[in-house]
């Protein structure tokens, strides 16, 4: 991955202070903001653990299609469609606990292959513009789910259990409730510290997907990957399949994508049909950007900071709202308005380090030719 | 070639397997539990007094006499267990059955019928 030589010639703090902008302001407004709440420090280690079992799959999903140089993959929001589907279907045939998740899992795995496969095409041709692709797929695809989901499910695609039909007899309810497999991952072994409980097996999935990733950055298809992020056209010369890793990457992300978000609708225990996968893309990606990524460049560590710095800005926003303003809405708002401002602010900062860095560049060159030509000239060879 | 096609067929075929395996394991089945007086051609068993019921280890409840009760049981096999009460007091005195449902089946059982181990003890019902 290219390294970003935006400020070699700044000095170390300013240049620390420029590639974190992000994680430094939420980490001062999270600061100021525990004390406004007035959340107990209890309260706080609770809500975090469960968005951390809740949200961390979702976020390492994103890793992927960053490391191929394809940016944040707006486009997960296709791999939740899919987990959403392999959820109804269970709930439809009642099929309950950990077998329940277990087989929404393997319904949806090859629904979000195909997904993945399409948005990996798709993206393909829009090289360079993958993240607003992604994102006008993401809407695009979700036309498509509402179709089947509102109109073919009961009419073409057989589904009889009442509880989640509509009673016009096609299409599903706006929520379906999860109660049957509620947090059967999260209390397979219980586990309480001090009172927290803590989801040992969720954590333990977390941690394998970690390990996964390390791991997989060493195979050969993750080197791949990696070649192709770096630069297209130096991977093709390296008899690198360009279109098939970029697709591959899209797949594999859409998949996690959709694992991440059964795993995040278990801990919840209702599922919202028609909107629950609709700001999956955006809440993953502004939590992986306050960690401290950037469209080319994205790490584990990113992930769990992201998530820290987010979520207990998201717990303490409304206490805080009500504390400052009087009204808990205020904190709301604020809620949204930082998700997509952190991404506005991490994708604007993005390009204007990548504008310096191509001016630097630039400078460079026009350095180079001078003083190229003025060595020519002094020994009376070819002008450059 | 051909041996990754070989492989391919067989890992997705054992998925499929997985996935019924799955679905037999984890499908939800209704079972009323029933504290009724029961006809079985010329005899009939009748309920004379209060029980506790487990099903699967899972306690029911209390089931009075002409009551019924539902439980939830997730699976193929099944437990009964029933207890008596006598006076507000349980006796010991246990009567256990296990059952096996189809995937589709849901099933009433009749606890005078399952304590005089008559064979319309269990009702099953697609």
């Amino acid at each position: 991955m290219k390294k970003q030589s935006l400020t070699k010639t700044m000095n170390p703090g300013v240049q620390f202070l420029i590639n974190y902008a992000v994680p430094i302001i939420f980490t001062i407004l999270v600061a100021f903001a525990i004390p406004l709440s007035g959340l107990s420090n209890e309260y706080l280690v609770r809500e975090i653990m469960t968005r951390l079992s809740r949200d961390s799959f979702l976020i390492l999903a994103l890793l992927v299609p960053v490391m191929a140089g394809m940016g944040m993959n707006f486009s997960i929001v296709l791999g939740a469609m899919a987990g959403q589907i392999g959820l109804i279907f269970i709930t439809d045939w009642q099929i309950i606990g950990l077998p329940g998740v277990l087989l929404a899992l393997l319904i949806s795995t090859p629904i979000a292959i195909l997904l993945g496969y399409i948005a990996g095409i798709v993206l393909n041709h829009a090289k360079g513009r993958e993240m607003v692709t992604g994102f006008m797929l993401a809407f695009f695809m979700n036309g498509i789910y509402q179709l089947v989901v509102l109109y073919g499910m009961g009419n073409i695609i057989p589904i009889s259990n009442s509880r989640i039909l509509l009673p016009r007899g096609y299409g599903i309810r706006n929520a379906i409730s999860l109660v049957d497999i509620r947090q059967v991952l999260d209390k397979l072994i219980p586990l309480k510290i001090g009172g927290i409980l803590i989801p040992v097996v969720t954590l333990l999935v977390i941690a394998a997907l970690c390990v996964f990733i390390i791991w997989f950055k060493k195979t050969k298809l993750g080197q791949e990957i990696r070649i192709v992020g770096q630069d297209n056209d130096v991977a093709r010369i390296s008899g690198i399949n360009v279109e098939r890793t970029r697709i591959l990457s899209i797949v594999i992300s859409t998949v996690l994508a959709c694992y991440g978000q059964i795993i995040f609708l278990q801990n919840i225990g209702n599922m919202n049909t028609y909107g629950g996968h609709s700001q999956v893309g955006v809440f993953a990606i502004a939590a992986l950007l306050v960690g401290g990524a950037t469209v080319a460049k994205a790490n584990i560590p990113n992930v769990f900071i992201g998530l820290i710095l987010f979520h207990t800005m998201f717990v303490v926003s409304p206490r805080a709202g009500r504390a400052l303003m009087g009204q808990a809405q205020l904190g709301e708002y604020f809620r949204v308005f930082v998700s997509y401002g952190v991404i506005a602010f991490s994708l604007a900062l993005y390009a204007w380090r990548k504008r310096v860095e191509k001016e630097n560049e630039r400078k460079k060159i026009m350095n180079y030719r001078k003083a190229f030509s003025q060595s020519s000239n002094t020994t009376g060879g070819n002008k450059f | 070639m051909r041996k990754r096609i070989i492989i391919r067929t067989a890992l997705v075929a054992a998925l499929i397997l997985i996935g019924i395996f799955l679905y037999a394991i984890g499908k939800e089945h209704k079972v009323l539990i029933d504290n009724r007086d029961i006809s079985v051609g010329d005899i009939t068993y009748s309920a004379s007094t209060t029980y506790v019921v487990w099903v699967d280890n899972q306690e029911i409840g209390v089931i009075k006499k002409g009551e019924r009760n539902a439980a939830i049981a997730i699976g193929i096999s099944h437990k009964i267990v029933v207890e008596e009460i006598k006076s507000n007091v349980l006796t010991g005195e246990k009567h256990e059955k296990r059952f096996r449902l189809k995937t589709n089946e849901s099933t009433t059982i009749n606890i005078p019928a399952m304590i005089n181990n008559a064979n319309e003890w269990i009702n099953k019902t697609n």
